[in-house]
């Protein structure tokens, strides 16, 4: 093959960089927007560089979009965690039965329910999942919003995968060893499947993180809202709190920034695993 | 032992059982339920007993302008988004892939794929300060390069283009991320034969790499189409579907129905939405099924 010439690599680094710098800009911005003074902001806009940092906006979002900071950052928490743990071994379970008997009635109809329920444009599911919830009695609680975030089409794909590759052999082996099916799945499979339970486990906590439109339909009050929910709160509030409002964009930003920078490849693998096979 | 393989098969559905419950109570329950307030009149839809008015509501929806239009630019804004993101999508991913890329593969991958994971509300609540008139960057920068001045969310010439810029930032790291992946699993033999018949580097993409993208290209296509058919969080954050209607698409024109109590409208425009988004998935789906055999 043809060397490339210095001239043509050095266009494409700077067009890759160029293009990477504008994808990054605007977390550079929203940091610096939160810790620089308005009159600061207004005199240089394009400025990333506080002259005075300042943690003031922080202090100024500890109540904010109807709910305290704390509150709101202890229930994305809770609920992420809740709705990931839950989410892992449901699917897990669900997607272990349906790729072992794949030609049951009941499975094949799951499967498809399953699949035409995921298309649903979701944001307009609001009430009929509300009257749902409502008749369930779980309408403004954290039950409701952590069960609706435990189901998801990536983590059925990735799971379905993964079991649709298993050595028939190995099953069969344990059940002429007279194991019981819970056996062959406790001490035999999910062994084995360690490392896409971590990939889903990680993939489910970055998505539920994010989630706002069911914890919004389904919280009664501010008690339950998660930090986006609380961002979303804050930025339709009148007046203008701009600093505060990166702020708390920033915080509910980090977390998952910080759990994909470590878990990158888990990550992109994951997700590139669960659409293209899927 | 008849019943003992009775149990052994019963213990599947067992397993199955709460992902069968999640499934039919928060997917399909809801959808059924969403259908059937769409055949009845919204006063009373929410009632024990609602009063069935049949396809008056699809009837009311199609005579609405203000529907119609959304319902075009929704498809219009889709069209427009899917290439958008595809064409950058594949451009970035063939320089990041081609030779000429050395070092630094993995930072440009990073950057583009970061806004993927970044929560949408967080996202977009920062584009929206971006494109603003006096805090915003964006015209700050347009000054400096003395460009004219951007009109961003504000202008309902400029709007779309400014929802579909940071829709682009959020979701092309994915679709940069499948390529990526098909790239990677190109056959190298058919490159290198190409160079030996003395094929353009254009030829070579077009009759070679191209082809071969075939899967990546489905699976971007079909997932864009139903992303951007669905476009709403950046609308709910950056445009509440203003100004003028300039971004009020179907899914935020549902919802705000909604909120105005028209419950059997807002529901049939749902179910439309829905059907318009199984019709694309489904023949994508077959056509790049076809193209594959």
């Amino acid at each position: 093959m043809t060397r490339p010439s210095p001239w043509a690599q050095a266009l494409a680094l700077a067009v890759a960089g160029g293009v990477s710098l504008l994808f990054l800009f605007p977390y550079a911005w929203m940091l610096s927007s939160a810790l620089r003074s308005t009159r600061e902001i207004l005199s240089a806009p394009l400025g990333l560089w506080p002259a005075k940092p300042s943690a003031e906006a922080f202090a100024s979002i500890a109540e904010a979009g109807g709910t305290t900071l704390l509150r709101a950052t202890l229930n994305s928490l809770g609920i992420t965690a809740a709705s990931t743990a839950l989410a892992v071994c449901i699917t897990a379970l669900g997607a272990y039965a349906l790729t072992r008997r794949p030609q049951a009635l009941a499975f094949r109809l799951l499967r498809a329910g399953f699949l035409l329920s995921m298309m649903y444009p979701y944001m307009l599911l609001v009430i009929p999942v509300y009257l749902v919830m409502f008749k369930l009695g779980l309408l403004g609680g954290y039950t409701g919003i952590v069960l609706f975030l435990s189901l998801g089409p990536v983590q059925f794909f990735l799971f379905e995968q993964f079991f649709r590759t298993l050595p028939p052999e190995v099953i069969e082996a344990a059940t002429v060893d007279g194991a019981s099916e819970a056996q062959i799945l406790f001490r035999i499979v999910l062994p084995m499947a360690a490392p896409v339970v971590a990939t889903v486990a990680t993939i489910t906590f970055l998505l539920n993180w994010a989630q706002w439109f069911p914890v919004l339909v389904i919280s009664a009050t501010p008690d339950t809202y998660t930090l986006p929910v609380a961002l979303l709160a804050l930025n339709g509030e009148l007046g203008t709190n701009f600093q505060g409002i990166m702020a708390m964009a920033l915080i509910t930003t980090v977390p998952p920034a910080l759990v994909f920078l470590l878990a990158q490849r888990r990550v992109m693998g994951g997700l590139t695993d669960g659409a293209v096979k899927g | 032992m008849p019943g003992l393989a009775i149990r052994r098969e019963g213990v599947f559905y067992l397993f199955a059982l709460p992902f069968a419950a999640l499934t039919i109570l928060f997917g399909l329950w809801p959808i059924l339920l969403s259908i059937q307030v769409s055949f009845t009149a919204s006063a009373t839809a929410l009632q024990p007993h609602p009063q069935w008015v049949g396809l008056a509501n699809y009837a009311a929806i199609f005579a609405d302008p203000v529907f119609q239009a959304s319902l075009a630019r929704t498809l219009l804004y889709t069209v427009l988004a899917v290439a958008a993101n595809l064409a950058f999508a594949l451009a970035y991913a063939l320089l990041l892939d081609s030779a000429l890329i050395g070092w630094g593969r993995t930072v440009f991958k990073l950057a583009v794929f970061l806004p993927v994971v970044t929560p949408d509300v967080a996202g977009y609540v920062v584009w929206r300060w971006l494109y603003d008139q006096s805090f915003g960057a964006v015209n700050a920068a347009l000054k400096l390069a003395g460009l004219p001045g951007f009109g961003g969310l504000a202008s309902p010439g400029t709007a779309m283009l400014a929802l579909l810029v940071a829709e682009l930032w959020h979701h092309a790291g994915f679709y940069v991320l499948i390529f990526l992946a098909n790239l990677a699993i190109l056959d190298r033999a058919q490159t290198e034969a190409s160079h030996i018949d003395g094929a353009t580097t254009l030829q070579r993409f077009w009759y070679v790499t191209l082809p071969q993208l075939r899967p990546a290209i489905a699976v971007n296509l079909v997932y864009a189409l139903i992303q951007f058919l669905k476009t709403f969080t950046a609308v709910v954050v950056m445009t509440k579907g203003g100004p003028a209607d300039a971004t009020n698409f179907v899914s935020f024109y549902a919802y705000q129905q909604f909120d105005s109590a028209q419950y059997g409208q807002a529901t049939a425009m749902a179910t439309v939405l829905f059907a318009i988004v199984l019709l694309v998935a489904l023949s994508a789906y077959r056509v790049t099924e076809r193209g594959r055999a």
